[in-house]
């Protein structure tokens, strides 16, 4: 469960540059939700999907996960709290060029020293829920943007987290990837996880998530339609 | 400038502590910003960026602190290769002795490099929890560290620049030697009372790790690394020189001992120095810290073995005590 | 510490930008190479002269004149021996033999072959010579470097000297001694003393100097105050004296060091990459130093062992061409000298030392640059 309890981001406060981008944010995100934020360029998704996921710091307010408070965890607690809680998809994919399929996914797993066997075990599972692992041993910059994709998906997966966080998962995915990607989501909510989506994509409207939808506009959370 | 300064030790030597001090004065000067800026219940951009950049201060110190260790046996590495400059010196001793600011810099030494010890143990300690629970005790030590390392740098370089080529200095058969028959061991001991309390207090420092008493622990290993120290010059050294009037506790750092000497004082500092560590940590961290246990049994023990067996191994070779 | 997933990954990128991390490990072993061959020459060059020193006398005596060398009459030997402390008292005849055309020179050196030698060299060459066979008639005994000379100048196991009034006299080689010392000695030549004599047109009652020992130190500078009260026009050389220039002039060279030292820290800023996006997916900055600290260690380690390996193969089997001239001078003689290994701990230390500090610097810099970077940049 996520919570998210009076939440400001303001960049560059008390200088010229200020910008006031996340506003008074109160959010609770229950095991196994949903929650797909829309808003135009600028509204502020990104920063909260990386606030919560203690990337970056809020200006004040809280995220609670699991009754832990992420938001003011020294360096190596918080990446810790990355490793074991939270898959994140980017939307530029974040995938290291010159290494394989199988070696990009295995990377979130080594600061967790857990033993071979057990890491080519977990990469083979994700890679098979993501449907990449015919590509396993190929370099990503050989991949087509929906093998990327399919592939950063894997990564996000691997270390079985309770929630995934996906930022403009199909802003580079044509229109059949992007409805693969969709159908992926609804495993992956059967599944049980907590799944957060930043997106201006109509197309996870036309997919029937009507009720997932939350609005963002200028820092601001709107009421679910 | 005096011709000291041109031996390839030395230089090296003085170029390491010097790139290491501008490393420690960086780390300094922000430790002191950070010192008084932090808070870490605030949620301000200034805080953030003080977290981050503890995170760099305390990697840098960490370094610099390594490299301080390592280069306290190429301190004794380089005086001993001076010996061949300096007239009259036959080993560091000599060279060590050849000005007034030799003795004060080689304390320094070893003192910071015991501090430094503890720096990166409590630093283990507060990345370990959630909250930065000791950043204001170690950034507070580490400035005190910088003000050592401050003086140890001005006194490595009075040090060598003070040392004349042209004087001969007296070296350690003058200054460990028997002058006149009195008798250089502290509080009127005599050898085979030295022996005693040596053995005495490795088995209070033993049975303190073994039952981690750290208070116990605390006083036998200062009484342990005190007693040692007087034994390896006046008893067990002349076991490794095979001579019983060879008192030095710097020959045997030489090659014609097989470099016996930098083990024998690594392991008696290490496990002294894990040994002593165990209070302030366990008051520290509130708990105790097992592996200085473990560590000083092991140094201590490694060390006691080492020094014993020369003299047994001269005794089963030679069928004589010295 | 390392896992074996961690040593996996370390090995993976260590393969797939391997062409960087060669690139990188060849200019670090040609730096380490350079600078453990210089480490080397001055050490062995060191050693080499401590033994020379060791077997040199205590003191020399020479006279001077208008600031000039000039001979020293036999009178003055007597005058030594009765000095208290003194002992073996040696005169010395030599001198500097110019071979005009090619502006090189030979040091002759006369030696009473029955007398007690104050020089531990010579009396072991004296030792290891068959007097009688060497005596029977007028011959010399020459270093490695006249040997060479002498062969390259078509002078078959002779040599025709001329004294000042033009005569030749023709002296054959009687053997040559050792070329595993002879760094100092490569361009001497050992004979009678009267044979030397004639060479130069000496006068039967002079010697080029007079050498003592004085075994206890202690009374070092008394002697030195007695002989000058001796004699107004005396020049007293103390050993002490030749063995700090000796080893200044050694020392020098290590000016070389700082400028290598900047290379070292130019090479290794190269090494700097970044990884963010290994930030955002669960690494702490702790686990990419630790990956970066491991890369440039095996790379600082090979390249390490690689240039001990290659500076040690240039300078004592293939004698350090071009290094050694830096050296030992190239104006005299033939300067091949067979280095002797002296190779120590505490040598590969200082290199280590010299070579790890840069490195240090090398992995704080990815430090700086994350801790000045927001890690949402990494999402980016
Ligand atoms: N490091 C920063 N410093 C200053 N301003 C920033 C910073 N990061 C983001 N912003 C600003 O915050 C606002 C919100 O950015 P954010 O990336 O969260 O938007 P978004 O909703 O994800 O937009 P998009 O749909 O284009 O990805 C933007 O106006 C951006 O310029
Ligand atoms: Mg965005």
């Amino acid at each position: 469960m996520i919570r998210i309890k009076n939440l400001d981001k303001i960049f560059n406060p008390s200088t010229k540059k200020a910008a006031h981008v996340l506003k008074e944010i109160n959010l609770q995100i229950n095991k196994g939700e949903l929650v797909i934020l829309k808003g135009v360029s600028g509204s502020g998704k990104s920063t909260l999907l990386s606030i919560i996921s203690a990337m970056d710091k809020p200006t004040s307010g809280e995220v609670i996960v699991d009754g832990k408070a992420v938001s003011k965890l020294p360096d190596i607690h918080a990446s810790h709290f990355r490793a074991n809680s939270i898959g994140f998809i980017f939307q530029h994919f974040n995938l290291l060029d010159e290494l394989s399929v199988k070696d990009n996914i295995s990377i979130v797993l080594i600061p967790l020293g857990l033993s071979i066997k057990t890491v080519d075990e977990k990469v083979q599972k994700s890679m098979e829920l993501a449907n990449i692992s015919h590509k396993a041993d190929q370099q990503v910059k050989e991949l087509s943007g929906g093998e990327k994709q399919r592939c950063a998906i894997a990564r996000a997966l691997v270390n079985d987290p309770g929630i995934i966080l996906c930022d403009e998962p199909t802003a580079n995915l044509d229109r059949t990837n992007s409805l693969h990607f969709i159908e992926l989501v609804k495993t992956l909510q059967k599944m049980g996880k907590t799944i957060v989506i930043a997106t201006h994509d109509p197309l996870f409207e036309e997919a029937g998530f009507h009720d997932s939808i939350l609005h963002m506009s200028d820092g601001e959370l709107g009421e679910p339609k | 400038m005096s011709e000291i300064f041109l031996s390839n030790e030395v230089l090296i030597y003085l170029l390491s502590e010097s790139v290491i001090y501008v490393l420690i004065l960086i780390a300094a000067l922000l430790s002191l910003q950070l010192i008084i800026k932090w808070d870490f219940g605030s949620y301000s951009e200034i805080q953030f960026t003080l977290e981050k950049r503890a995170y760099l201060v305390m990697t840098i110190i960490t370094f610099a602190f390594i490299v301080k260790i390592a280069t306290l046996p190429y301190f004794a590495y380089g005086i001993d290769k001076l010996s061949d400059l300096v007239p009259g010196a036959m080993c560091a001793s000599g060279v060590i002795g050849a000005n007034e600011y030799g003795y004060p810099l080689l304390g320094l030494k070893i003192a910071t490099v015991f501090i430094s010890g503890t720096w990166i143990i409590i630093n283990n300690l507060d990345l370990q929890s959630p909250n930065y629970p000791f950043f204001r005790i170690k950034t507070g030590l580490f400035l005190l560290i910088a003000i050592l390392i401050s003086i140890e740098l001005f006194l490595d370089f009075t040090y060598f620049g003070n040392i004349t080529t042209t004087k001969p200095v007296s070296c350690c058969s003058v200054t460990f030697g028997q002058q006149g028959g009195s008798n250089p061991l502290p509080f009127g001991l005599d050898t085979a009372k030295l022996l005693v309390l040596f053995y005495l207090f490795y088995f209070m420092t033993a049975i303190s790790a073994i039952g981690r008493y750290a208070a116990t622990g605390f006083v036998a290993n200062i009484l342990f690394l005190v007693t040692a120290y007087y034994a390896v010059v006046y008893f067990f050294g002349t076991y490794i020189y095979e001579l019983p009037t060879h008192k030095c506790p710097f020959c045997m750092l030489q090659k014609e001992y097989y470099y016996v000497g930098y083990l024998v004082w690594a392991s008696l500092f290490s496990g002294t120095f894990f040994g002593i560590n165990s209070l302030p940590l366990k008051w520290f961290a509130k708990k105790d810290v097992l592996y200085t246990y473990k560590f000083s049994l092991f140094f201590n023990t490694l060390f006691v073995l080492l020094v014993s067996a020369y003299v047994l191994v001269y005794y089963l070779k030679n069928g004589v005590w010295l | 510490m390392a896992n074996s997933t961690f040593l996996r990954f370390l090995l993976l990128l260590l393969y797939q930008y391997r062409s960087k991390h060669a690139g990188i490990a060849v200019i670090s072993s040609l730096i380490v190479a350079l600078l453990s061959a210089v480490l080397f020459i001055s050490q062995s060059i060191q050693a080499e002269t401590a033994l020379q020193l060791k077997a040199q006398p205590d003191f020399v005596v020479q006279r001077i004149r208008a600031g000039k060398r000039i001979d020293v009459p036999v009178e003055w030997l007597e005058e030594i021996q009765e000095i208290n402390g003194v002992s073996s008292v040696t005169p010395r005849v030599y001198g500097e033999y110019y071979f005009s055309p090619r502006e090189e020179h030979f040091l002759l050196f006369g030696v009473d072959f029955f007398d007690e030698q104050s020089s531990k060299a010579i009396e072991k060459i004296v030792q290891e010579t068959d007097l009688r066979k060497f005596l029977s008639k007028e011959q010399m005994i020459v270093g490695d470097g006249v040997k060479k000379f002498l062969q390259e100048h078509y002078y078959k196991g002779f040599y025709n000297f001329k004294n000042p009034d033009g005569e030749i006299i023709k002296v054959p080689v009687y053997s040559s001694f050792d070329k595993e010392t002879n760094i100092i000695s490569n361009d001497m030549i050992i004979m009678p003393m009267e044979l030397l004599r004639s060479i130069f047109a000496m006068d039967e009652e002079t010697l080029t100097d007079i050498a003592f020992n004085v075994p206890n130190e202690a009374e070092w500078d008394n002697v030195l105050t007695k002989l000058h009260l001796l004699h107004y026009d005396i020049r007293v050389i103390t050993k002490e004296e030749i063995t700090k220039s000796y080893h200044n002039l050694f020392n020098y060279k290590g000016g070389l060091f700082l400028a290598l030292y900047l290379i070292t820290i130019m090479t290794f800023i190269l090494i700097i990459y970044q990884r963010y996006a290994m930030v955002a997916v669960g690494w702490s900055i702790k686990d990419v130093l630790k990956l970066k600290f491991f890369e440039t260690s095996i790379i600082v380690l090979l390249s390490f062992i690689n240039g001990v390996i290659i500076a040690y193969c240039y300078v004592y089997l293939f004698d350090a061409p071009l290094l050694s001239n830096l050296f030992l001078g190239s104006e005299n003689l033939s300067n091949e000298v067979a280095f002797m290994p002296v190779v120590d701990f505490g040598l590969l230390g200082s290199i280590f030392l010299f070579f790890g500090i840069p490195f240090i610097a090398a992995v704080l810099i990815p430090v700086w640059k994350i801790a000045v970077t927001e890690p949402k940049e990494a999402m980016k």
